[in-house]
C-alpha cells in the first residue's frame, strides 16, 4: 500500500493528465453502453477523422500556453488559410506550392505577433487579438463567398480511406478507416512531443512558463524562444487551415468562428495550466478527444441541441481549472511544511485556508454540473437502449420550428412518376418545407406545401446536373446519411437522385462537419438551378 | 590590512546614490581566497546595494573593483557570471516546475544525436550534487522539495555555470531550520576548503559566529570596518551595527528614558500570550495611553511580525489581544483602523504608497476606507486634510495633486505617516518610520511621536537605529530570535540593553 | 501648497487621460472632413436627427455601454471576456418573456392569435426589463465571485462564461431565433426622441457609473486596488468586495447592451448577438487610456474610445469600404494604438511637451 502511495506522490505531476485520460475512457464506455451505434469502432476512428485540424492547432497552442501566453489569432489564420488556398487553387496553382506558401504565411503572421509580444512588451491577449482581426479581415479581401476546391491532390488527400489493419477487409475494401489527415495529425503530435521533451527549445519553453524572470537570470534565450513559440503556432494554425480546407474541400472567411475557444478548452482539459509551465502535449491529444467525444455523445443522443456542447465544455474547463489550482495550493502547503528533517519546526507561511476552501467549492461546483449532465444523459441513454433505436432519422424532431417530417412518400411517388431528382429542404429561420422535383425534359417543380412554382430549363442542363452529381460521388460510399438535431437556423435535407438506373437517397442537416463534404457541393449546385419562392 | 596577494576580490571607494538617498559612501571591501566573509548591517545599511554593484545590476557612481588582481567593470548580471561571480539570491531564481537535474543543467544539457540526453543529464546532476554530499532524486520536480534543497540546487547551478571564483549567498538561511542550516554550512565549508571565496550576507549574528572567518559591517551606507570574527566580541559587533561605539558605553552607563509622568494607568492595548507560529513566540505586552514603547532588536528578531500582530493584519494562533477592555475577535486591517489602531508598515514601496495616486489621495486613503464606500469626503475636506499634513510634516511636493511616485523616498515616507495620522488613531504603530529620511526630518518625526504621546495616544516605535529608540521611548521592549526577551523602563543600563539585544554571550 | 490654481496649462492637458483618445477622434473626424463630403451633414425628418454623426452615436451605443462596465473591471486589473455572451443571454431572456410559446408554453387560444401582434407581450415590459437586468447582473456576480473569491485569473474565469454563455442563451430559447414583435420593446434600440433613444440609455448608465465611482469612494478604491492591492489592503480596503462590485456592474451593463442590441434587430439571435463585442469593448477602454494592468481610469475617455472605434467603422462605410475589410482595418488600428500607447512613444511625447510647458 505504501508503495502505491509513493508511486502516486512521485508522479503527482501526471495527475491532471490521468484525470483527462480517465474521463475520456469513462465517457466513452458510458456512450458505448448507452448507444448501440457507438459500439462501432468506426465511431472511435471518426473522433480522429473530424478533429485532426483541431488537434494540430491545439498542439501549437499548447506550446504558447506553456510559456504562459495565449494566442487568439488561430481562428483568423485558419480561415485565411482556407480562403487563400482555395483562391490560389482556383487560379491553377500547384497544390504543394500553395501549401508551402500558406505555411510560410502562417509563420510570418506568428512571427509578427511574437515580435510585438516579446520586444514591444504588448500583452499577448491584445497582440493576438489584433492578429485575428487582421487575418479574418484579409479573408474577405479575397472572397466574400465560399470557394470550392476541386484540385485533384487535395481531393485525394481528403478522401483517401486508409483501412485499419485488423478491422477491415483489404479485399473488399470495406471496413473501418481513417484518412491521411489523421496520419498527418498524429505525426505532428509525435514531432511535437519530441520537441517538447528532447530539444533545448522545448525545455526552455517549460522554463519560461515556470518563471520567466528566473529563466532569464539562468541565461536562457527567453526572447528568442518566445518568438519561436508564436511562429510555431502560426505554422500550426496554417497547417490546421490546410487540413480543414482539404477536409471540407472549400475555403470561406466564415469558417472556424470561435475556433480559438475550442482550442484553448482542449488544451486546458489536456492538463496544461493557463499560467504555463506545466502540461503535456500528449494530454492535449486527450483534451481534443474529450472535446470531440462530447460532441459525438450529444449528437448520438439526439435529444439535446448542440448548444449543450458549449455548456458542457465550459463546465469541464471550469472543473479542470479548479483541479489545477487545488493541486497547486496543496503543493505550496506541503512544501511549506516539508523539511529535510522529519520534525518540522513550524510552517513558514500556512496557506490561506479561505482560498483553499473557495477552490474546493469551485471543484465541487464544476463536478456537480458534470454529474448532473451525465446523469441526464444516462437516463436518456437507458431509455434509448430500452427502445432499441438510437438516432431517429426519418422523423427529425426539433422543437426549433416544428420541423415537419420529410415528405418521403411524396418524394418516392414523384420519382415513380418520372422525376429524376427529388430535393426537399426544410427548417431554417423562416421554417420552410420545400420539395423540388426535376424531370428529364427540363421541367422543375417546386412545392412548399401551399403553392407550386415551376421553371423550365433545357434537357441538356438536366443531364449536366445529373452527371455533375454523379461525378461528385453520389453513388459511391463517400456519400452517406448523417443526422443530428438541427440548430435554429439550419436546414434538413432529403435528396433523392436517379441516374443511369441507380437511385439513391441521402439525408443531411447543416450546421455540423460530419456530413460528407461533397454533399454540400451538390446542394449548392442544385440551389443554383431551382426556382425560388417569393419571400 | 591584509596583503593583497591573497585577495580574490577588492572594491575600493565605492559611491552609489539614488534619488534622495546616498546608498553607498566610500565603501571598501576585500574578499580573500578560501574564506567565508560575512556582510552585515541593518536595513538601509547598504548591503544589497553593494552586492548589486558587485554583480552588475547597478553601476557604481565612482569606485574601482579588481578580480584576481585585474581591474574589472561589471556590465550586467550575465557579465558578472561570466567573470566568475555567482550569486544565489534569497528568492530562489530557479524554475520549480522543472526537475532538479534540469535546473542544474538547463541551457547546457548533454545532447545525444541532437536531442536532450536525459540519462546523461541525470547522472551528471547527481555527480555534481554528490560533490557537496547531497543525495536526492534528481528526476523529481524542484518544486516538490523543501526550500533548503532548492537552495542547494541553486548553489550547485551557480557553481556549475561558470568556473565560479566567488559565491555570494544572500540571506540563504532565512527559510531554513537548524538542521538545514548546518547542512548548508557544511557545504560552505567544503567549498571554502576548495579555495572558493564566499560572501555570506545574513542578519543572524549567531550564524556569523558559527561559520564566518571575517566580517564587514556597514551602517547607513558607510563602512564601519572589516574584522576577524574570532577577534570581535559579540557585544562589540552589535554596537557597531546599531551605532553605539564602545567608548560611549564607558561614558554613559545609564540613560534616562523620557519621563512617564503623564501616562495613564489602565492599559489601552493588552496582549496576553499573543503569538503566531513561525512568526513570533507568545508574548505579553501592555500599551498605555500617552506612552511610547520602543521595540528594539536586530533584523529578524520579530519586530515587524509583532507589529503586524498588534495591528491585526495577521491572525494569531495563540493568546488574546484586548483593546479598551474588549477582546479583539475580528482581525483585519479595516477592523483595526476603525477601532483606532494604525500601523505604518516597514516596506513603504510594497505595502505603503499607491504610487499612481496623488499625495492627497494617499493621505486620505485609510481614513476614507474606515468611513466605507459611501461617506465620501468632499474635495474641500480632502484638500484641507492633505494640506494640514503637508505642512505639519513638511512634505516637499509642488502640490497635493502630485502623484506620489514623483516624490523622493523620504517624502513618500512622510505621506504614509500622514495617512496614518489622519485616521486619528488611539494606538499608532510605526515600523521603521524614519527609513530613508534625512537627519532633520528624522528629528521632526521623533518629536512628533512624543507629542502624539502627550496628546494621549499610545505609540509603538520600531527602528534599527538604537539611538532613535532610546530618544523617543518611555519604555523599551527587546526582541531577539522572534521572542520578547525583556523590557526596560526608567533608567536603562545600556550594557544590559545591548546584551539582551545581542544575546547571552557578550 | 493647495490645489493647483492654473488649470489650463499645456502640461495638464497633455497629461490628462482624455488627451490621446480625443486626438484620435479628432484625427478621424478631420479625415472625414477632408475626404468625405457631407459626413457632417445633419438633416431632420419627422423630428429625428439624421446623419453620419448620429449614426456613429447610435451604432456605438452597445460598445459604449459595454465599455462603461469594462472600464471598471480593467481598472481593477482584470478583464471580462464574457460580456458578449451575457448580452446574448439577456436578449434570450427578454425574448422568451415576451414570447414564451417558443419554449413550449401553451397559451390559451384567445391569446395565441395575438402572438405576432405588435402590441402583445406575455409579460409586461417593466418585468421583462427588470428580470433581464437581474439575470445579467447575476452573470456578472458569478464572474466576480470566481475572480475575487475563487482567486482565478480574470481571463480564465470569464472565459468560462464566454464559452458556456452562448450555450445557455441557446438553451433558453431552445435554439430558435425568436422574433420580437412587441413595439414598445423595439423602442429601446430603435426609438427616437430627437436623438436615438439608445443614447439616452447610454447617458443614464454613464450617469449611474459616474455617481457610483466619483461621488463615492468606490472610484478611488478601484484605482487603488488596481495600482497596488497590498497597500490598499493595509489601508483597510477590501479588495474582494471592490472586484465583486466591478464585475457585477459589468454584467449589468452587458444586460442593458443586450436589450439595446436585440431590440435593434428585433430578434434574439443567441449565436450572433454581441459576437466579438467583448473585444471592441476592451479596445475602447484601452484607447481610453486605462492600462490593462489596472489603475487610473476615466469613464469618459472610454466612451470616447468607443466612439473612436465606431467613427472608424462608420467612416469606412461612408467611403464605401466593404464590411469585411473593416475587420482588417480594426486590426491595423489596434496595432497603431498599441504603438502609440507603448512606453517608448509615450515617454518621447511627454518629454517633448514637458520641455514646452516647464
Amino acid at each position: 500500500m505504501q508503495k502505491i502511495g509513493a508511486l502516486i506522490s512521485n508522479n503527482r505531476r501526471f495527475i491532471p493528465l490521468s484525470a483527462t485520460v480517465a474521463l475520456f475512457f469513462i465517457a466513452y464506455a458510458f456512450g458505448a453502453i448507452s448507444y448501440e451505434g457507438m459500439r462501432d469502432p468506426q465511431v472511435f476512428l471518426n473522433l480522429f477523422r473530424s478533429s485532426h485540424y483541431l488537434l494540430i492547432s491545439a498542439i501549437g497552442m499548447t506550446f504558447v500556453m506553456l510559456t504562459g501566453g495565449i494566442d487568439l489569432s488561430v481562428s483568423g489564420v485558419v480561415a485565411l488559410t482556407t480562403v487563400a488556398s482555395a483562391a490560389l487553387l482556383r487560379e491553377g496553382w500547384n497544390p504543394w506550392a500553395v501549401m508551402l506558401l500558406m505555411l510560410g504565411m502562417g509563420m510570418a503572421l506568428g512571427a509578427t505577433m511574437g515580435a510585438f509580444i516579446t520586444y514591444l512588451k504588448v500583452q499577448p491577449f491584445i497582440a493576438t487579438l489584433a492578429g485575428m482581426w487582421f487575418a479574418r479581415g484579409m479573408c474577405f479581401f479575397i472572397s466574400d463567398d465560399a470557394i470550392a476546391i476541386n484540385d485533384r491532390v487535395y481531393r485525394i488527400l481528403g478522401m483517401t480511406k486508409i483501412l485499419v489493419p485488423g478491422l477491415a477487409d483489404p479485399v473488399t475494401k470495406k471496413g473501418d478507416f481513417i484518412s491521411i489527415l489523421v496520419i498527418v495529425a498524429l505525426a505532428v503530435l509525435a514531432v511535437a512531443i519530441y520537441i517538447a521533451h528532447f530539444t533545448r527549445f522545448g525545455r526552455t519553453v517549460y522554463a519560461i512558463g515556470g518563471n520567466e524572470q528566473s529563466a532569464r537570470l539562468m541565461g536562457l534565450p527567453v526572447n528568442r524562444t518566445k518568438m519561436l513559440v508564436y511562429t510555431l503556432n502560426g505554422f500550426c494554425s496554417a497547417l490546421a487551415g490546410i487540413m480543414l480546407s482539404i477536409y471540407v474541400l472549400s475555403g470561406h472567411g466564415l469558417y472556424a468562428q470561435i475556433f480559438e475557444l475550442d482550442v484553448i478548452a482542449s488544451v486546458v482539459m489536456g492538463g496544461t495550466m493557463l499560467s504555463g509551465g506545466a502540461g503535456y502535449v500528449f494530454g492535449t491529444l486527450f483534451g481534443v478527444l474529450v472535446n470531440t467525444l462530447i460532441q459525438t455523445l450529444i449528437q448520438f443522443d439526439g435529444r439535446f441541441s448542440s448548444w449543450w456542447i458549449r455548456i458542457v465544455i465550459g463546465a469541464l474547463t471550469l472543473m479542470f481549472i479548479g483541479v489545477q489550482s487545488l493541486l497547486a495550493a496543496r503543493k505550496t502547503r506541503q512544501l511549506a511544511s516539508r523539511k529535510m528533517t522529519s520534525q518540522a519546526k513550524g510552517a513558514i507561511a500556512p496557506a490561506p485556508l479561505a482560498a483553499l476552501r473557495n477552490r474546493q467549492m469551485l471543484l465541487l461546483g464544476g463536478g456537480a454540473i458534470i454529474v448532473i449532465v451525465l446523469a441526464v444523459l444516462a437516463i436518456n441513454g437507458a431509455q434509448n437502449a430500452a427502445r432499441g433505436s438510437v438516432t431517429n432519422i426519418s422523423t427529425p424532431t426539433s422543437a426549433a420550428c416544428q420541423l415537419k417530417p420529410f415528405r418521403q412518400d411524396q418524394a418516392a411517388s414523384l420519382m415513380k412518376a418520372g422525376a429524376i431528382l427529388a430535393y426537399e429542404r426544410n427548417g431554417g429561420s423562416s421554417c420552410i418545407d420545400e420539395l423540388y422535383s426535376v424531370y428529364p425534359d427540363g421541367r422543375i417543380v417546386g412545392d412548399d406545401g401551399t403553392k407550386k412554382i415551376e421553371k423550365q430549363v433545357t434537357p441538356a442542363d438536366v443531364d449536366k446536373l445529373l452527371s455533375d452529381i454523379n461525378d461528385k460521388g453520389w453513388f459511391t460510399d463517400e456519400m452517406y446519411d448523417t443526422w443530428h438535431t438541427p440548430c435554429g437556423q439550419c436546414y434538413g435535407y432529403y435528396l433523392t437522385v436517379s441516374y443511369k438506373g441507380q437511385a439513391k437517397t441521402v439525408k443531411a442537416v447543416d450546421g455540423g462537419t460530419d456530413a460528407p463534404a461533397n454533399y454540400w457541393q451538390v446542394v449548392s449546385t442544385i440551389n443554383g438551378v431551382i426556382p425560388h419562392f417569393a419571400p | 590590512m591584509a596583503e593583497s596577494n591573497n585577495h580574490i576580490l577588492t572594491m575600493k571607494g565605492v559611491y552609489k546614490a539614488f534619488p534622495g538617498v546616498q546608498a553607498l559612501e566610500d565603501v571598501d571591501f576585500a574578499l580573500r581566497k578560501g574564506e567565508i566573509h560575512a556582510l552585515v548591517g541593518e536595513n538601509g545599511a547598504g548591503k544589497s546595494t553593494l552586492i548589486k554593484v558587485l554583480t552588475g545590476v547597478e553601476r557604481p557612481d565612482t569606485g574601482t573593483m579588481t578580480l584576481e588582481e585585474k581591474e574589472i567593470h561589471v556590465r550586467s548580471p550575465q557579465h558578472a557570471q561570466a567573470l566568475g561571480i555567482s550569486t544565489v539570491y534569497q528568492e530562489i531564481n530557479l524554475c520549480l516546475n522543472l526537475t532538479v537535474a534540469e535546473n542544474i543543467l538547463i541551457g547546457r544539457e548533454p545532447m545525444k544525436w541532437g536531442s536532450v540526453d536525459w540519462g546523461a543529464m541525470n547522472v551528471q546532476a547527481r555527480q555534481l550534487l554528490q560533490r557537496l554530499d547531497i543525495d536526492i532524486d534528481v528526476t523529481q520536480a524542484l518544486g516538490s522539495y523543501s526550500v533548503a534543497i532548492q537552495q542547494m540546487v541553486a548553489i550547485v547551478r551557480a557553481l556549475e555555470i561558470s568556473s565560479a571564483k566567488i559565491l555570494i549567498l544572500d540571506e540563504p538561511t532565512s527559510s531554513l531550520d537548524a538542521y538545514e542550516t548546518e547542512r548548508l554550512f557544511e557545504v560552505m565549508r567544503k567549498l571554502k576548503s576548495d579555495g572558493m571565496g564566499i560572501i555570506f550576507i545574513t542578519h543572524f549574528i549567531d550564524q556569523v559566529y558559527q561559520v564566518a572567518d571575517r566580517i564587514t559591517v556597514l551602517r547607513n551606507g558607510k563602512l564601519v570596518g572589516t574584522y576577524d570574527v574570532a577577534a570581535l566580541p559579540r557585544l562589540e559587533l552589535i554596537a557597531k551595527m546599531i551605532g553605539r561605539s564602545l567608548t560611549e558605553f564607558d561614558d554613559m552607563t545609564k540613560i534616562k528614558l523620557e519621563s512617564s509622568k503623564h501616562i495613564k494607568g489602565e492599559a489601552l492595548l493588552r496582549a496576553r500570550g499573543l503569538g503566531l507560529t513561525g512568526a513570533v513566540e507568545p508574548f505579553d505586552l501592555d500599551l498605555h495611553a500617552g506612552e511610547v514603547v520602543g521595540l528594539a532588536g536586530l533584523l529578524g528578531s520579530g519586530r515587524s511580525e509583532t507589529a503586524r500582530l498588534l495591528f491585526g493584519i495577521d491572525k494569531p494562533d495563540n493568546g488574546t489581544l484586548t483593546f479598551a477592555g474588549k477582546v479583539i475577535k475580528a482581525f483585519s486591517p479595516l477592523a483595526s483602523i476603525v477601532r483606532g489602531i494604525s500601523l505604518s508598515p516597514e516596506d513603504r514601496k510594497a505595502d505603503g504608497i499607491v504610487d499612481d495616486l496623488t499625495v492627497r489621495e494617499n493621505i486620505i486613503l485609510a481614513m476614507q476606507a474606515s468611513r466605507g464606500w459611501f461617506k465620501y469626503l468632499s474635495m474641500q475636506q480632502q484638500y484641507e486634510i492633505a494640506d494640514k499634513y503637508i505642512q505639519l510634516l513638511n512634505i516637499a511636493t509642488p502640490s497635493a495633486d502630485q502623484p506620489v511616485k514623483n516624490l523622493s523616498g523620504g517624502n513618500q515616507q512622510k505621506v504614509i505617516l500622514a495617512r496614518w495620522l489622519a485616521t486619528n488613531p488611539q494606538v499608532l504603530i510605526l515600523d521603521e518610520p524614519t527609513r530613508g529620511i534625512d537627519v532633520g526630518a528624522k528629528a521632526e518625526v521623533q518629536k512628533l511621536v512624543l507629542s502624539l504621546a502627550e496628546e494621549g495616544k499610545a505609540c509603538v516605535f520600531i527602528s534599527s537605529e538604537l539611538e532613535e529608540v532610546l530618544r523617543t521611548s518611555h519604555r523599551i521592549v527587546v526582541l531577539r530570535g522572534r521572542e520578547k526577551v525583556t523590557e526596560f523602563t526608567g533608567e536603562v543600563d545600556e550594557h544590559k540593553l545591548m546584551q539582551s539585544i545581542a544575546g547571552s554571550e557578550a | 501648497m493647495t490645489q493647483s490654481k492654473s488649470s489650463f496649462t499645456w502640461r495638464k492637458i497633455t497629461e490628462s487621460k482624455l488627451f490621446f483618445p480625443f486626438i484620435a477622434l479628432a484625427l478621424i473626424l478631420l479625415f472625414d472632413l477632408i475626404f468625405i463630403p457631407r459626413f457632417f451633414a445633419l438633416t431632420t425628418q419627422e423630428g429625428h436627427l439624421y446623419g453620419n454623426l448620429v449614426d456613429v452615436l447610435r451604432n456605438g451605443s452597445c460598445v459604449m455601454l459595454l465599455g462603461i462596465g469594462m472600464t471598471l473591471v480593467i481598472a481593477t486589473g482584470g478583464v471580462d471576456l464574457s460580456v458578449g455572451a451575457v448580452m446574448a443571454i439577456a436578449a434570450s431572456v427578454a425574448a422568451v418573456m415576451m414570447n414564451p410559446v417558443i419554449i413550449g408554453l401553451k397559451l390559451p387560444p384567445n391569446l395565441m392569435k395575438f402572438i405576432n401582434d405588435p402590441n402583445f407581450t406575455y409579460s409586461p415590459l417593466w418585468a421583462v426589463i427588470l428580470v433581464t437586468l437581474i439575470v445579467a447582473t447575476i452573470c456578472g456576480l458569478w464572474n466576480g465571485l470566481l475572480v475575487a473569491y475563487g482567486r482565478i485569473q480574470a481571463m480564465v474565469a470569464t472565459l468560462i462564461l464566454m464559452i458556456a454563455g452562448r450555450g445557455i442563451a441557446q438553451l433558453i430559447t431552445n435554439g430558435v431565433r425568436i422574433q420580437i414583435f412587441y413595439e414598445p420593446y423595439a423602442f429601446i434600440g430603435q426609438g427616437w426622441i430627437v436623438l436615438p433613444f439608445s443614447l439616452y440609455i447610454v447617458a443614464a448608465v454613464f450617469a449611474i457609473a459616474w455617481v457610483l465611482t466619483r461621488k463615492t469612494a468606490i472610484g478611488m478604491f478601484i484605482e487603488s486596488v488596481g495600482i497596488n492591492f497590498r497597500s490598499s489592503y493595509f489601508s483597510g480596503i477590501d479588495e474582494k468586495k471592490i472586484k465583486l462590485l466591478a464585475y457585477t456592474f459589468c454584467g449589468f451593463c452587458a444586460g442593458v447592451a443586450g436589450l439595446v442590441a436585440s431590440s435593434n434587430i428585433k430578434t434574439s439571435d443567441a449565436y450572433n448577438i454581441g459576437l466579438t463585442f467583448e473585444l471592441d469593448a476592451i479596445l475602447a477602454v484601452v484607447i481610453g487610456g486605462t492600462l490593462m494592468a489596472g489603475g487610473r481610469f476615466s469613464l469618459f475617455a472610454s466612451i470616447v474610445g468607443a466612439l473612436v472605434m465606431q467613427a472608424i467603422t462608420t467612416s469606412m462605410y461612408a467611403i464605401g469600404v466593404p464590411a469585411f475589410a473593416l475587420q482588417a482595418i480594426k486590426g491595423v488600428v489596434v496595432v497603431l494604438v498599441i504603438l502609440l500607447y507603448s512606453e517608448q512613444v509615450r515617454g518621447l511625447l511627454h518629454r517633448i511637451t514637458a520641455q514646452k510647458g516647464a
